[in-house]
Order: structure tokens, then C-alpha cells, then sequence
């Protein structure tokens, strides 16, 4: 069998590197692999988001016609959802937790390269539609009967392609949750109890749940919508006795845990980040693991508050229930202030990022519960408040972390810094563009401008509102140029940091960077949850133990 | 096989292990654990399509059941016999655990080979009775519901078939024993589960009028 | 190091104030347009109380991360007390949210009661068909026979307008031929989906009282397909007089029964299905008046016109089937090529050729 590709000797050598990355198992390289493959995507859907503003500047339809218009921002919000946010996180937790965990690899090697690839295959089945005669153009929820008859109201295969596709995204996600929920219960070394697990590993196991038993559902009503379209099935064909709503009802259930799915390991991410530059333990962890839970929990029965306005759901359950959440966000929040408050706080871009987080989703969150407001739900429902909200939290929240996350663990993975110069250039730059294009879009729902329109009237006062907003667009891809060319630059010839460069607290900062297959010589004793804190702290017998694994003290930028 | 993936990998950690051993010994194994969740994940799947069901039942304004023509659904005899061949074939599938759990390598090898051949049996015997059924997917709501539950649950049932196959296959060269059967015990479970659905179906659809 | 980090204090200070300064100056109006109806006035005064709960909760936060962050900059290698937690003040902000959701799910449902009120019998109820990509409005009568109601559908070059009077409780009945669309006026403060249901099954319906007399635009707010954008409408709300006197005149106005076609002329068919013509070619005798056989097999209006570049030579009306057939007579066209158009689903056209 093909265990001999698990044997680090039998990598090593007899191997050009393209076939060793094509035909891993090691968690490290599979982790890289998701993080690119999930930034190409990210460019793609960023560059149909800039033809979308592009549309948007002025009144009038200047380069697309409508349907065009409708392809771009169907892929747009499929993309940036499906095949950035959620592998990009998977690809950092797939990197991290082992390492997080003390654990040798992920539980399943060989299911994990799997569900890596069926990714690129999915995106690239959902782009397809492109040359066959036009993607996918329902939006990224895709309402029936709009999307479910093919004969009258979406003829085409780019929506039978899109269903394809995210039916692989589904399944590569569900074996993925599978593997890190295993890895999470089984693969922790001795010593690692539940309660000293990272935050990180906790948001990444509740996560897991959620998309364990979200996503299957997803797929069931992506299986009903094929057989409506290819079938003759009438699932959601009101003339033949079946039922619009039920898709939004099957889509919701898993569309509202999705949005946790996406925003908890960006959580655990600052959560880590925050405590190493304030040189503080993170307050309330238990609540904040505690928090976590209610969290996962509460995202089960707030699925209808994005079907307000259909008339068909018991409001008071679904607002009450929505708003309730505010409460356990409400103490991560406060956890995080009280974290940084009497620390001593150094601003390497990892924590600017970090900061950014919690500022911006603030915004989003506050947003959201205005939103869970059913009479004010009516006003604001489908227009561009909601698209403002849902920006804050995935771009202000869920982006912020991955890239808070890249600045951390870059010197994890390459053993180099990202110029904190160019890293500091680019977060600014990208602040300023991320609010300068998406809170005018509050203003744009509050005046009454639906989303998804490609044209709007000139005297409907929302020109400014659409100009500032291109522009901020714009911004936020200038900003992303410094980026770019940080990481080339650095991984060219980067500083070299050593094995720890921000005094870190958790074990994979206890191992070299990057960690040696398998990941671990020596392990410290784990007492806490910072396990490579108490090393640096604890000046006793055990320190001088641990052989094999020095604690760089890298410079402070 | 996949499933035993840990196993095989820990073969040849090496020393590196050592320092860093999962704690994968006390409980269940690895590759149960990871079943056990897969199988809850296809339980949502399964509930989606029931939600579609039960949600298409209440919204159905008139009589519910096959269109106008085609003649109402009976649970005897086919359906029936279907239900006992795949419940019997859960408990041949156990006697076959038990067998390789004592590590009687023969019984086991029988067992699996009889469960097979059950579940073979469901298929095609479903097979027939959509071939009889006066109705299509494509026939109303009810057409569409019952053609995508029971097509999806046979879907499972093949593909329990296909690693009965591997299972029955990797039996007869002996690869399983008393002590290592993981693959046994993993297919075993997916094999109950599906036998479960099926009863929950048969009972809703042919009993719930 | 320690200079770069004072330095980069004031710079962040600069920014950040400046950012957040600047970015809710471009943020502009938080708050909705005047509320134009008895119902729009309730949400209005829950949205600003919800607002400036938020606002608090904002500038509170916030304001706690921005002191953080330059009171508590590292200064020196001496390391912070380690503070795990403190559960007295974990339980209070714990509370505190709890109490704002509270006070917000209250406020909330009371808001709720008086927007979804539904009156006993309005004065006003017009039936509000939705279909891609347009609207009909049709105004109930005494008589219950759909058919001979007043009705306005809109057209791609003239959004219909819904006019109705102010100070009565209004009703809408929303019913969509095709998709999912959602009837949204912003200065109402509402919207509704207009979802298609089985047989049987009740529409939802609309209610609320405009207080002052004007015009205010709406549009379709669920994405319904290529046209979604284009689904605008407006409503005239005039005084009780006023629009007595309009309805009077628009049902007075009700279409009379077609002419007798002359006998000798062309009569050309042409059918409409799945919001598309039969053909895209039409050949008719140049200089002669001639009849188009226009049959409607779907529950979607449509109608059919002649355009020579932009211009309008006929404009037949709306008919909707399933199977409704008129007789549309075109006066004559001197040779050339012309467009025929649906001009409900400018989608549907053709090349109309005179010889
Ligand atoms: C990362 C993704 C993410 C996250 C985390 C959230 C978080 C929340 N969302 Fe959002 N939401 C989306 C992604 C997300 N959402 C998307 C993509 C859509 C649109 C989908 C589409 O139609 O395309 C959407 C739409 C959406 C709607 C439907 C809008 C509509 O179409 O009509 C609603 C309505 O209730 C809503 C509510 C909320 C609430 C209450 C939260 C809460 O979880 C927020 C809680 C956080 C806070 C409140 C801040 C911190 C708390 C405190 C500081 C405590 C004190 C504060 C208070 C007491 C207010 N969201
Ligand atoms: C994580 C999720 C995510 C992210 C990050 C973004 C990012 C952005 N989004 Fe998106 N958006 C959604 C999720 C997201 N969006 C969703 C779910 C919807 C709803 C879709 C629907 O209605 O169905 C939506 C809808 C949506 C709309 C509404 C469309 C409509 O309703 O008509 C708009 C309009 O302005 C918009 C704009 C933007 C912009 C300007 C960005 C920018 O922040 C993008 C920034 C990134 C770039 C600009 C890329 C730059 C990269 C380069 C330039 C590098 C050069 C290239 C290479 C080297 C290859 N988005
Ligand atoms: Cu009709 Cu959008
Ligand atoms: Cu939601």
C-alpha cells in the first residue's frame, strides 16, 4: 500500500519536489498547498469584485450587460465564500493544529491530500460555466424557482456546473471536518488536555461540527435543485405541487452555520495573536471556550432570519434567537479588550491585523443585529445595508484573520519574516480602502438601493455613495500589491528569525520553523495553555530537559 | 482502503513518534471515530432529503401519494421482502464481525460473502420494483420525493456493496485477524447505518399515508 | 526601538482618528428618508432607537481598543501581570449584552404588531401581479369578476404607476406569475417577497396608510433574473378627491371591443412562449394596413410593437394568456425593415420586413 509516501526517508530522496507536492500526505505541505490555491482564488473573485465596481461607479451600464453583470457577482460571492475564506482557514488550521496538538500529522493523511484536491476541482468545474455558454447568474444563494427551472428562467449549463462543483467543495469540506475532529479527540499529545488546548484548536473543532453536519445538508438541497433542473423533479415547482421556500429553507440551515464556519477560526486566530503581542494570557479562556460552543450551538436556529421578508417564518423565535447571539460574540469581544488591557502591546503587522479584526467586525456584527430586527429586517432586507454587513464580517472579520494569520505563521512555515515595512504599507492602505468602500454601502441600503441591480437611477441620490465605494476598491487592490510582493521578496531572501520570533505561547512555536516531518523531536511538558510560554518562564529542572529545542528570542519589530 | 491509514502510518513514524505519541490508544480507534462522524454527516444528508419530503407532504394541497393512473403504493409484498433481506443482512454483517473478532478468518469470509449477496439482492430487487411503479421522477412531487429517497439510499447500499466486495476480497487473503479488523468494524457500522435509513424510509413512505 | 514605536503611535493616532473621522464623514446618512406611511413612522422610531443603542455600544468598544492600544504600547521587557480572568466582571458583561437584546427583541416585536396590522376592510386593494420583468397592479371592484378591472402594467419605457389616496388603510395582494420577487418602496420602509405558491395557497399580502400626498419610487428587491434591475414602479398618492375622481375616469376609460378586421387584409400569426416570439421574422406587404394574429400561450403578459430605430410606429396592448389571441391592426409601412418587440421582455424581438 502506499504507506512508503508516509515514510520521510522515502520523500526525501528518489523525488523530483513537483511529484513530492503533487503526492503528499504531510499535513505541512497539504496546508501550503490549500493557503495558495485559496489566495488564486481570492485574486479571481477580488478582480470580478473590481469589474462589479467598475459597473457600479456611475449610472448607467458602461462595460457589462445585466447578465454578465449577474455572472460576476454570482461567482464573486460563491468564490470569495466557498474557495477562499473556507479553505484558506482550513488550510491554516490544517498547517496549525497538528502542530498546535502536538500530534505527528492529521489523523488521516491520505483523506487529507484527497479532499485538498477535489477543491481546485470544484472551483475550476464552477468557473467552467465561463466557456460554456455563461456561469452560474442566481446569485450565490441561488433561489429556486429562479435557479431550478432550467427550461424557463435559467437555461444553461453554468448553473448545473456550479451545482457540480459545490457538491465537490461540500464533500472535500465534509472529509475535511472528519479528519481535523478525529485528529482534534485522538492525536493530542500527553499532557494536552481539552481545557489547554489552543483557542485555535477549539474554534477549529467547533467549526468542524458545524460544517460536519451543515454542509451534508447543502448538498442534499443541491441534489433536489439538479433533479428540478435536468430531471423533471418538482421540488421547488409550486405548479406541480412543491415549494419555493423549501430552498431557502434547506440553504439557510446550512447558509447561517456556514457564516460561523468562516468567521470562528478567524476568532481563534486573533485570539492566539492577541495574548503574544500584549504578553498576556488571553482573559476568560474558559468562557471563551464556553462562548465558542453557545455560538456553534445558537447558529442552528437562526437560519430564517435571512427569509424575513418571505412571510413564511414565526419571526419572534428567529429574532429573538439571532439577536441572543450577540451575547456569547459579545464576551469574545470583551475577552479580547481585556486581553490587551494592561498588557504591553508591540504593533507587528500580525497584530494590526489583529486589531483590525475586532474593530471591523464590531461594525459587522452591530450591523447584524440592527438587521435581526424583523420591522427594520423589512427595510433593510436585500438591499446594500446587507451587503455592507456581510463585508464587515467576512472582509473586516474572516480576511483580516487570514491575513493576520499569514503575517503570524509565515516565519512558522518559511523560517522568514514578511518585511514588517511593506507588511505595515500594506494593512494601512487596506484599512482605509476596506472602510472607504464598504461603509458608504450602509448608506446606500439605508437610502433604498437593492443589491444585485447592475444599473440604478441617476436621481436616486446614490451616485456619491457608489463612487466613494469604487474607489475604496481600488484601494484595497493597491494594498494588495505590497503583499504580493512582500512574500516573493521574502521568500527570495527574507530575514531569517529563527525558531520563535514573537515569543509565542503554543507548541508550534516549540519545534523548529519550518518543523521537520513528523514535526517533533522533543516535546515540552504541557502544564498550561501555553506550553512554550511556561518554557520561556519557568526557569526550572524541566527546561533544561527538553533538549533539541531552543526558544529563539527574535527581534522585536 | 483509507480508513486504515493510521495504522499503517504509525507502522513507520519511527522515533519521532515516541516523543510525540498520539494519545489514539485509549477508546475508540482512530478509523471508527472517523466513521462514526462520517456516518453523522450523512444522517444531515439524509435529513435534508426528509425535511424535502415531509416539507412537499404539508404543502401538497390535495391527496398525497402516486399521480392519477398509476395505482397507490402497497408495502406487500415487494417492499416488504426488500426490508427483511436488508435488515437480515445487518445481522449476517454482524455474525461476520463477531467471527473475525473471535478470529475465525472462514466465518467471516462466509458471512461477509452472504451479506454481499443480500444487498445485491435489495438492489436489484428495488431495481424490479421501479420498473413496476406506474410513475416516474419526473411525475409530480410525490414521483420526484420517492424516486430521490429511495435512489439516494440505494445509492448507499451499493456503495456498501462495493466495500463488502473489498472487505470479502481482502478476507479471503487473510488480512484481517482477532486483533487487527479495523476495516471490518468501520464497514460493519456504515452497513447498519444504511440498514437503518432504509427502515426509517420504508416506514415513512409506505406506513405515514 | 523604542523611538520607532513612539513614532508609530503618533502616526496610528493620526490615522486612526482621521480614518475613523473621514470614514463616517463618506459613511454620511445612517438614517432612512422621511417615512411616508403610519407603519414606516414605527420602524422609523425603532430603527433610531436601535441605532443609538448601537452607537453606544460602538463608541464604547471602540473607544476601550483605541485607549488600549496607546496606553498600554509596550514600554520596557518587564512583563505585564499575567491576568487569567475575573469572573465577577465576565458575569457583568455577560448581563449587559443580554439586557441590550432584550430591550431590542421588546421594542422590536411592539413595532412588529402595529407594521404587520392587518384592517378589517381597506379601502383600497390592488392586486399586485409580479412577473419577469414588470409589474400589474389591478384594482379590486364591487363585483368580484377580475377580468374587467382596472389594471396598469408597466412597460421597459414606462415604469406603471401605482396611484392611490392617502389617509387609507391600503391593501396589496402580491401574486407572481414566475419567480421569487419582492415589492419594496425605501420611503415606505417595507418590503414584501411576492412568492409564487401552489393552488391554494394564500399570497401574502401588503397593508399600510400613506399620510402625505407624492410620488415615491420602488422597485423589485429579490433578485429575480436578467431583467431584476429594471423592475421599477412608483406610487402617485393623492388626496381622497382626488383620486375618486382618477379611478372613476381610468375605469370609465376600460378598453372597448376591438374593430372588425377589413376583410381582404394580411393576417400575419405570431405566438409567444416561454417569453419568446415563434419567430424572429416577420414578412408583411409594404403600403398596405395589415393584421398580426398575436396569441399569448404563457400567464405572462405581453404585446407586441413596431420600432424604426427608436421611434414607436405601433403599440399593440398587453394581453395575457394562457392561449389569449387579438387581433393587433398595424396601419401601413412603406418598404423596409423594421423591429417587433414585447416591449414587457424587450428580450423577445424580431426583424419585421415590408416589400
Ligand atoms: C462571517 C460571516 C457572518 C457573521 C459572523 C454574521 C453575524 C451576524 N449576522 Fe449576518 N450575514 C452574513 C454573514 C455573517 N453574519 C452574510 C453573508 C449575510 C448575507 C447573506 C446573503 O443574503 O447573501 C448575512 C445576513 C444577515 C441577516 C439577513 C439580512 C437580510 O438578508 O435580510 C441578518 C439578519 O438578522 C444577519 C444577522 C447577523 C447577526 C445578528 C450576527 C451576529 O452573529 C453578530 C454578533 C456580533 C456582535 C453583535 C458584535 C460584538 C458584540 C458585542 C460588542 C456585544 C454588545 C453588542 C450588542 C448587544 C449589540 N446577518
Ligand atoms: C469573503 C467574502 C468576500 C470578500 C472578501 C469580498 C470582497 C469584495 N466584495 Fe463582495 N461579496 C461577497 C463576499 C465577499 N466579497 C458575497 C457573499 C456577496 C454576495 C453575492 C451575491 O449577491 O450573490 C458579495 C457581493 C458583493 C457586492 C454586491 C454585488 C451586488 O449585489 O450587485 C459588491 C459590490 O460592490 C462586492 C464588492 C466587493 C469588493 C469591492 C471586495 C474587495 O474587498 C475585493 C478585494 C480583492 C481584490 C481587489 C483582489 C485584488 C488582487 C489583485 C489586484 C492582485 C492582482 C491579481 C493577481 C496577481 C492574479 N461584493
Ligand atoms: Cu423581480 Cu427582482
Ligand atoms: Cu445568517
Amino acid at each position: 500500500m502506499a504507506t512508503t509516501n508516509l515514510n520521510p526517508r522515502a520523500e526525501s530522496y528518489r523525488r523530483s519536489w513537483v511529484i513530492e507536492w503533487l503526492t503528499t500526505v504531510d499535513h505541512k505541505k497539504i496546508g501550503i498547498m490549500y493557503i495558495v490555491n485559496s489566495f488564486l482564488f481570492f485574486f479571481a473573485a477580488g478582480i470580478l469584485a473590481l469589474v462589479i465596481r467598475s459597473e457600479l461607479a456611475i449610472p448607467g451600464l458602461q462595460f457589462l450587460d445585466e447578465s454578465t453583470y449577474n455572472q460576476a457577482f454570482t461567482m464573486h460571492g460563491t468564490i470569495m465564500i466557498f474557495l477562499f475564506v473556507v479553505p484558506v482557514l482550513a488550510g491554516f488550521a490544517n498547517y496549525i493544529v497538528p502542530l498546535m496538538l502536538g500530534a505527528p500529522d492529521m489523523a488521516f493523511p491520505r483523506i487529507n491530500a484527497l479532499s485538498f484536491w477535489m477543491l481546485p476541482l470544484g472551483g475550476l468545474l464552477i468557473f467552467s460555466g465561463y466557456l460554456f455558454g455563461g456561469a452560474a447568474a442566481e446569485g450565490w444563494t441561488g433561489y429556486a424557482p429562479l435557479s431550478s427551472n432550467a427550461d424557463k428562467f435559467s437555461a444553461g449549463v453554468g448553473t448545473d456546473l456550479w451545482i457540480m462543483g459545490l457538491v465537490f467543495v461540500g464533500t472535500s469540506s465534509i472529509l475535511g471536518s472528519v479528519n481535523f475532529i478525529t485528529t482534534i479527540f485522538k492525536m493530542r499529545a500527553p499532557g494536552m488536555t481539552i481545557f489547554r488546548m489552543p483557542i485555535f484548536v477549539w474554534t477549529v473543532l467547533v467549526t468542524a461540527i458545524l460544517i460536519l453536519l451543515a454542509t451534508p445538508v447543502l448538498t442534499a438541497g443541491l441534489i433536489a435543485l439538479f433533479i428540478d433542473r435536468n430531471y423533471g423533479g418538482s421540488f421547488f415547482d409550486p405548479a406541480a405541487g412543491g415549494n419555493p421556500i423549501l430552498w431557502q429553507h434547506l440553504f439557510w440551515f446550512f447558509g447561517h452555520p456556514e457564516v460561523y464556519i468562516v468567521i470562528l477560526p478567524a476568532m481563534g486566530v486573533v485570539s492566539e495573536i492577541l495574548p503574544v503581542f500584549s504578553r498576556k494570557p488571553l482573559f476568560g479562556y474558559r468562557a471563551f471556550v464556553y462562548a465558542t460552543i453557545g455560538i456553534g450551538l445558537l447558529s442552528w436556529s437562526v437560519w430564517a432570519h435571512h427569509m424575513f421578508t418571505t412571510g413564511r417564518v414565526f419571526l419572534p423565535f428567529f429574532a429573538f434567537m439571532t439577536a441572543l447571539i450577540a451575547v456569547p460574540t459579545g464576551v469574545k469581544m470583551f475577552n479580547w479588550m481585556a486581553t490587551m488591557w494592561r498588557g504591553s502591546i508591540t504593533f507587528a503587522t500580525p497584530m494590526l491585523f489583529a486589531i483590525g479584526f475586532i474593530t471591523m467586525f464590531l461594525i459587522g456584527g452591530i450591523s447584524g443585529v440592527i438587521l435581526s430586527s424583523p420591522p427594520i429586517d423589512f427595510h433593510l432586507q436585500d438591499t446594500y445595508f446587507v451587503v455592507a454587513h456581510l463585508h464587515y464580517v467576512f472582509f473586516g472579520g474572516s480576511v483580516f484573520g487570514v491575513f493576520a494569520a499569514t503575517y503570524f505563521w509565515f516565519p512558522k512555515m518559511f523560517g522568514r519574516r514578511l518585511n514588517e515595512k511593506l507588511g505595515k504599507t500594506h494593512f494601512w492602505i487596506h484599512f482605509i480602502g476596506f472602510n472607504l468602500t464598504f461603509f458608504p454601502m450602509h448608506s446606500l441600503g439605508i437610502l433604498g438601493m437593492p443589491r444585485r441591480i447592475a444599473d440604478y437611477s441617476p436621481d436616486a441620490g446614490w451616485t456619491i455613495y457608489n463612487l466613494m465605494s469604487t474607489a475604496g476598491a481600488f484601494m484595497i487592490a493597491v494594498s494588495i500589491v505590497p503583499f504580493l510582493i512582500n512574500v516573493v521578496a521574502t521568500l527570495i531572501n527574507g530575514e531569517r528569525v529563527g525558531d520563535d520570533p514573537w515569543e509565542a505561547n503554543t507548541l508550534e512555536w516549540a519545534t523548529t520553523s519550518p518543523p521537520p516531518p513528523y514535526n517533533f523531536d522533543t516535546l515540552p511538558p504541557i502544564r498550561s495553555e501555553r506550553p512554550v510560554f511556561d518554557l520561556r518562564h519557568k526557569h526550572d529542572a524541566e527546561q533544561l530537559a527538553i533538549e533539541g529545542t531552543p526558544i529563539g528570542t527574535g527581534e522585536r519589530p | 482502503m483509507s480508513v486504515d491509514a493510521p495504522t499503517s502510518q504509525t507502522a513507520d513514524m519511527g522515533p519521532r513518534l515516541e516523543a510525540a505519541r498520539p494519545q489514539d490508544n485509549r477508546g475508540l480507534s482512530i478509523p471508527l471515530v472517523g466513521m462514526l462522524l462520517f456516518i453523522a454527516s450523512e444522517m444531515m444528508f439524509f435529513g435534508g432529503l426528509f425535511a424535502a419530503y415531509f416539507n412537499a407532504r404539508a404543502s401538497t394541497p390535495g391527496e398525497w401519494g402516486p399521480p392519477p393512473g398509476a395505482e397507490e403504493l402497497s408495502p406487500v409484498p415487494l417492499a416488504a421482502i426488500l426490508t427483511v433481506i436488508l435488515i437480515a443482512s445487518s445481522f449476517t454483517m454482524q455474525f461476520g464481525v463477531w467471527a473475525i473478532r473471535r478470529g475465525d478468518q472462514g466465518k467471516l469470509r462466509m458471512w461477509v460473502g452472504v451479506t454481499l449477496l443480500l444487498g445485491i439482492l435489495f438492489l436489484s430487487g428495488q431495481l424490479y420494483d421501479y420498473s413496476q411503479l406506474g410513475f416516474g421522477i419526473g411525475d409530480g412531487i410525490f414521483g420526484t420525493t420517492f424516486y430521490t429517497l429511495t435512489g439516494f439510499h440505494g445509492a448507499h447500499v451499493f456503495g456498501g456493496a462495493v466495500g463488502m466486495t473489498i472487505l470479502f476480497a481482502r478476507a479471503s487473503s487473510g488480512q484481517f485477524s482477532a486483533r487487527n479488523h479495523v476495516a471490518v468494524e468501520a464497514i460493519s457500522m456504515y452497513w447498519h447505518f444504511v440498514d437503518v435509513v432504509w427502515v426509517a424510509l420504508f416506514s415513512i413512505i409506505y406506513f405515514l399515508k | 526601538m523604542r523611538r520607532t514605536v513612539a513614532a508609530n503611535r503618533w502616526r496610528m493616532a493620526l490615522r486612526a482618528g482621521l480614518l475613523f473621522a473621514v470614514a463616517m464623514l463618506l459613511g454620511g446618512c445612517l438614517v432612512p428618508r422621511e417615512p411616508a406611511t403610519t407603519q414606516a413612522e414605527t420602524t422609523f422610531s425603532l430603527y433610531i432607537l436601535i441605532l443609538v443603542m448601537a452607537g453606544i455600544v460602538f463608541v464604547g468598544v471602540e473607544g476601550f481598543i483605541v485607549f488600549s492600544v496607546f496606553r498600554y504600547r509596550r514600554r520596557d521587557d518587564r512583563l505585564p501581570e499575567q491576568i487569567h480572568g475575573n469572573n465577577r466582571i465576565e458575569v457583568i458583561w455577560t448581563i449587559i449584552p443580554t439586557v441590550i437584546v432584550l430591550i431590542i427583541f421588546v421594542f422590536s416585536m411592539g413595532a412588529l404588531g402595529t407594521v404587520q396590522a392587518k384592517s378589517p376592510n381597506p379601502a383600497v386593494t390592488v392586486e399586485v401581479d409580479a412577473f419577469q420583468w414588470q409589474w400589474t397592479f389591478r384594482y379590486r371592484d364591487d363585483d368580484n369578476d377580475p377580468n374587467n378591472d382596472y389594471s396598469v402594467t408597466g412597460s421597459a419605457q414606462q415604469p406603471p404607476v401605482m396611484t392611490l389616496p392617502v389617509g387609507q388603510p391600503i391593501r396589496l395582494v402580491l401574486h407572481s406569475l414566475d419567480v421569487i420577487h419582492s415589492f419594496y418602496v425605501p420611503q415606505f420602509l417595507i418590503k414584501e417577497d411576492v412568492v409564487p405558491v401552489p393552488e391554494g395557497t394564500a399570497d401574502n399580502e401588503l397593508e399600510f396608510t400613506i399620510e402625505r400626498a407624492g410620488t415615491y419610487s420602488g422597485q423589485c428587491a429579490e433578485f429575480c433574473g436578467t431583467g431584476h434591475a429594471n423592475m421599477a414602479f412608483s406610487i402617485q398618492a393623492m388626496e381622497q378627491a382626488d383620486y375618486d375622481a382618477w379611478i372613476a375616469a381610468a375605469r370609465a376609460g376600460e378598453s372597448p371591443p376591438p374593430a372588425p378586421p377589413p376583410a381582404d387584409a394580411t393576417v400575419i400569426e405570431l405566438n409567444a412562449k416561454n417569453i419568446a416570439f415563434d419567430t424572429d421574422r416577420i414578412e408583411v406587404p409594404a403600403g398596405k394596413p395589415f393584421i398580426i394574429r398575436f396569441t399569448n400561450q404563457e400567464a405572462v403578459p405581453h404585446n407586441v410593437g413596431i420600432y424604426s430605430g427608436g421611434t414607436e410606429l405601433f403599440q399593440g396592448e398587453n394581453i395575457t394568456g394562457p392561449d389569449t389571441t387579438v387581433d393587433y391592426q398595424v396601419p401601413a409601412l412603406e418598404v423596409g425593415e423594421y423591429d417587433f418587440l414585447c416591449t414587457i421582455h424587450p428580450t423577445m424581438n424580431g426583424t419585421l420586413v415590408a416589400q
